[in-house]
């Protein structure tokens, strides 16, 4: 009972009902909206975002920010291209190299933010811009076609296949694997490892987890570079479902991530943050952008009712913290 | 037997030698206190010897007759060197048992972490502080007193023998001091040598057993407990005997200001004095005895939680710099690099920030009126070079401090508060700026001086009030000494 209580009262858990009524609200306003293809088709199109905010999630827990993800996908989503076209249409090879794309671009923002000490924001301001350059140079902003079945059909394949009578079918999509597999691997990060729990003790205060023994700059360059392997993945998913590169795909992506990311109860001032928010704000932002198309409102509200959902995300955040510290304050009184 | 000894170590950093060439040695199971004023090299020596900071070339320690080679954090905490920190150095985003057990993980260089044993590790170190709290509950959810003990719960996971304590007890009420140090007592029982550092007389003579000194950075000397007095360690850490010229200590008669009761939590009580016109009164104490709080409260940047301020007869509020301003009160502050100055911007520009208003032409500012005011205040104050247009930035501390105290002047203050007026400055600028501020008060100005350096509070100031743990003291006039305010600012 006292274990359900303390569950309850999670910050999670306040998403999730938030998460809930909205999906009441949208149902009463269009039906469709519940269906079960519907909710499928929603998971489906937003792995993309929810593998790329796990990596998002570490690097916030830090205390810095990526706004270099969408042109890391980008860029991973390019080799991905032709590598698959030129080299080989060997699936494993294909995440291998996409990972390690990821990994390597993240290396670099690691790398500048941990030792150089540059302030993340501006850091990663600099390789967006540098890698999209590059994106540009070398496709000449052209899309890539005629990807190899292996990465093309990615996304067509489904385990448990079963065929409705009425035509259709309904089966457990391969790249959902992806998702499972990715929120497992960071929950298990951050929840088990050391270098998880380093990650949570930096972003809460650096120097003392100096003086227990942790190297920050490898703590920090850590989430980074495992923020560019979520991208790799990312970029295999969103390849298999596009069935083409197209080089201008992630304008913008940065900011839907950063918001699933802190809607999902990350601090965005670093130390908080889990891989169950953040799932919970991902499907949030989801439901909420599929919500607003159903009931035909204009792209133009849909974006400003983004921008306030992240105002107010953020500012219940903080005045619960600011409260929670007048609370303290009393009791250290009445002491 | 000796069980820590120092060898020739020395740190250096541009431009200073934070520590030269330190010798000493470290008995085993005893508390070993480590005492000196700010800035003596006492902190330094705990980063070399946790690991945090790397000595210079040369320098050795040695524990149990051994080398020891510290050269990061974890070696440290291997060689059962553990630190407890006056800020607990805890994560408020953790759990406690997370908080007290997490660094044993480190160390054992594990990758995943075995929760069983940590939770099993936390549980033993909490009863060893009898520390009563949810093992899984935040950090940031439980009181202070309960912060303290996490923080020594977690030095005692290691398998500790040395274990230093920096000024472990700024935070805590009597009650706590007296747990924590019957924590220590035991510690010692069990053979641990303790390394305290700490600025209050009375608690190094009651737990301590052997008080070394540091000072600018040299190593003193070692002296037993029963062996030296308070009044002598204290002229033992003060040291220097720089004499500056003696001012009259005058009589004034004129109130102009008094403030009654005022209090701040967690910054000052119950503070209540009086100003006389003309006059330069004095705040003195050890650092964080919160006399800048309290002037801070004067200018606006502080809001006190009650008491009065009276000016000229009248009650007035002051809820912010511009009602001060208003008030015809000043505030140079204590970092006039970070808050007194704008570095990249011209003498000129610094000068006149605070007087715009009466430099303006209907809605412009007159260049004409800023020139002359600008040249005036420096000629007045001897600013060289006289280059209105020059950064502030390129000009030498001495010149820098001139600047911020006749950016005040411009502005015909009544009251003038200075906080720490000759910080980072050298001594024959040191000379000008009390000449200037003696001046200052002839001319009518009263002015508020605070200081941590005796010599000079005593040479400048016609009052001086001594304040302790956030309260006025004391206060001496006549016939003061260093010894005599340490007295009172220590015990």
């Amino acid at each position: 009972m006292e274990k359900m209580k303390q569950f309850l009262k999670k910050k999670e858990m306040g998403i999730l009902l938030i998460l809930i009524i909205t999906m009441v609200f949208i149902t009463a306003g269009n039906s469709v909206f519940i269906r079960p293809d519907n909710i499928m088709d929603i998971l489906s199109s937003n792995i993309v975002m929810g593998i790329a905010a796990l990596g998002m999630l570490l690097i916030i827990i830090t205390g810095g920010i990526d706004v270099s993800i969408g042109a890391i996908i980008t860029a991973v989503t390019v080799v991905i291209g032709e590598f698959s076209t030129k080299v080989s249409g060997n699936l494993f090879a294909i995440i291998l190299i996409a990972c390690a794309t990821g990994a390597l671009l993240g290396l670099v923002n690691g790398l500048l933010v941990a030792c150089l000490k540059l302030p993340a924001i501006v850091t990663t301001l600099g390789t967006m811009s540098i890698i999209n350059g590059i994106i540009l140079f070398v496709t000449n902003g052209k899309y890539i076609r005629n990807l190899p079945s292996s990465i093309a059909e990615l996304g067509q394949q489904y385990l448990f296949k079963v065929s409705l009578p009425e035509g259709g079918f309904y089966g457990f999509p391969v790249i959902w694997l992806f998702w499972i597999g990715a929120i497992v691997l960071t929950w298990f990060v951050l929840k088990h490892t050391v270098i998880g729990r380093g990650i949570y003790a930096v972003g809460g205060n650096e120097e003392s987890a100096q003086r227990i023994g942790y190297r920050s700059k490898r703590i920090l360059t850590f989430s980074y570079v495992y923020a560019g392997i979520m991208a790799g993945l990312a970029g295999v998913v969103h390849t298999g479902i596009m069935r083409q590169v197209d080089p201008l795909a992630f304008k913008g992506f940065e900011t839907q991530v950063i918001a699933a990311v802190v809607v999902g109860g990350a601090n965005v001032l670093g130390g908080y943050g889990t891989v169950l928010g953040t799932t919970i704000g991902v499907l949030f932002m989801a439901v909420l952008s599929n919500g607003m198309v159903l009931m035909h409102i204009s792209t133009f509200y849909q974006k400003i009712v983004i921008g306030i959902v992240i105002l107010v995300a953020i500012s219940i955040d903080v005045m619960q913290q600011t409260m929670k510290e007048k609370r303290m304050i009393k009791v250290d009184i009445k002491e | 037997m000796s069980f820590l000894e120092f060898k020739n170590v020395s740190k250096s950093f541009p431009g200073v030698k934070a520590l030269n060439e330190i010798n000493f040695s470290v008995q085993k199971g005893i508390v070993h206190v480590l005492i000196g004023e700010n800035g003596a090299g006492k902190s330094t020596l705990i980063k070399i010897l946790t690991g945090v900071t790397t000595p210079d070339e040369g320098s050795e320690i040695w524990i149990d007759g051994k080398n020891a080679h510290i050269s990061s954090p974890v070696e440290a905490l291997n060689q059962g060197i553990v630190a407890i920190y006056q800020d607990f150095s805890l994560f408020d985003n953790l759990s406690v048992q997370e908080n007290i057990a997490l660094g044993l993980q480190i160390t054992k260089e594990r990758k995943v972490i075995n929760w069983k044993q940590l939770k099993e590790q936390a549980k033993v170190a909490m009863q060893k502080v009898r520390l009563e709290a949810k093992p899984d509950e935040l950090v940031a959810n439980i009181s202070v007193a309960k912060k303290q003990l996490v923080a020594i719960a977690r030095a005692l996971v290691y398998d500790v023998k040395v274990l230093i304590m920096d000024e472990p007890t700024s935070c805590l009420s009597q009650g706590e001091v007296k747990q924590l140090f019957e924590i220590i007592r035991e510690l010692k029982e069990d053979g641990i040598t303790i390394i305290f550092v700490s600025h209050k007389m009375e608690e190094i003579f009651e737990v301590g057993d052997v008080v070394s000194v540091l000072r600018d950075g040299q190593y003193i000397g070692s002296y037993d407990k029963d062996s030296i007095m308070v009044d002598q360690l204290i002229e033992l850490m003060v040291g220097r005997k720089i004499i500056y010229g003696t001012y009259q200590k005058r009589k004034f008669h004129k109130s102009l200001l008094k403030v009654e009761n005022l209090t701040k939590r967690a910054n000052f009580k119950n503070i209540s004095f009086k100003l006389y016109k003309g006059e330069i009164l004095g705040f003195t104490g050890l650092v964080g005895a919160g006399r800048t709080e309290m002037v801070q409260a004067l200018f606006g940047l502080n809001k006190p939680d009650s008491g009065s301020i009276c000016l000229h007869g009248e009650y007035i509020s002051i809820n912010s710099p511009v009602d001060a301003i208003r008030n015809k009160i000043g505030y140079v502050p204590e970092n006039r690099l970070l808050e007194g100055l704008i570095q990249t911007q011209s003498i000129k520009r610094n000068l006149n920030i605070v007087i715009l208003k009466e430099l303006k032409k209907g809605l412009l500012l007159s260049n004409t009126a800023k020139d002359k005011s600008a040249k005036k205040w420096m000629e007045k104050l001897a600013i060289r070079p006289i280059i209105p247009e020059m950064l502030v930035g390129k000009l030498s501390g001495g010149n820098q401090q001139r600047v911020v105290i006749a950016k005040w002047l411009a502005a015909q203050p009544e009251i003038l508060i200075v906080d720490e007026p000759t910080n980072g400055i050298d001594v024959g600028a040191k000379e000008e700026i009390h000449r200037l501020l003696r001046q200052l008060s002839e001319s009518g100005m009263s002015i508020i001086v605070v200081s941590s350096e005796l010599p000079e509070v005593i040479s400048i100031c016609d009052r001086i009030l001594i304040m302790k743990n956030g309260k006025i003291v004391a206060e001496m006039g006549e016939d003061v000494t260093q010894e005599m305010i340490l007295n009172k600012a220590v015990l």
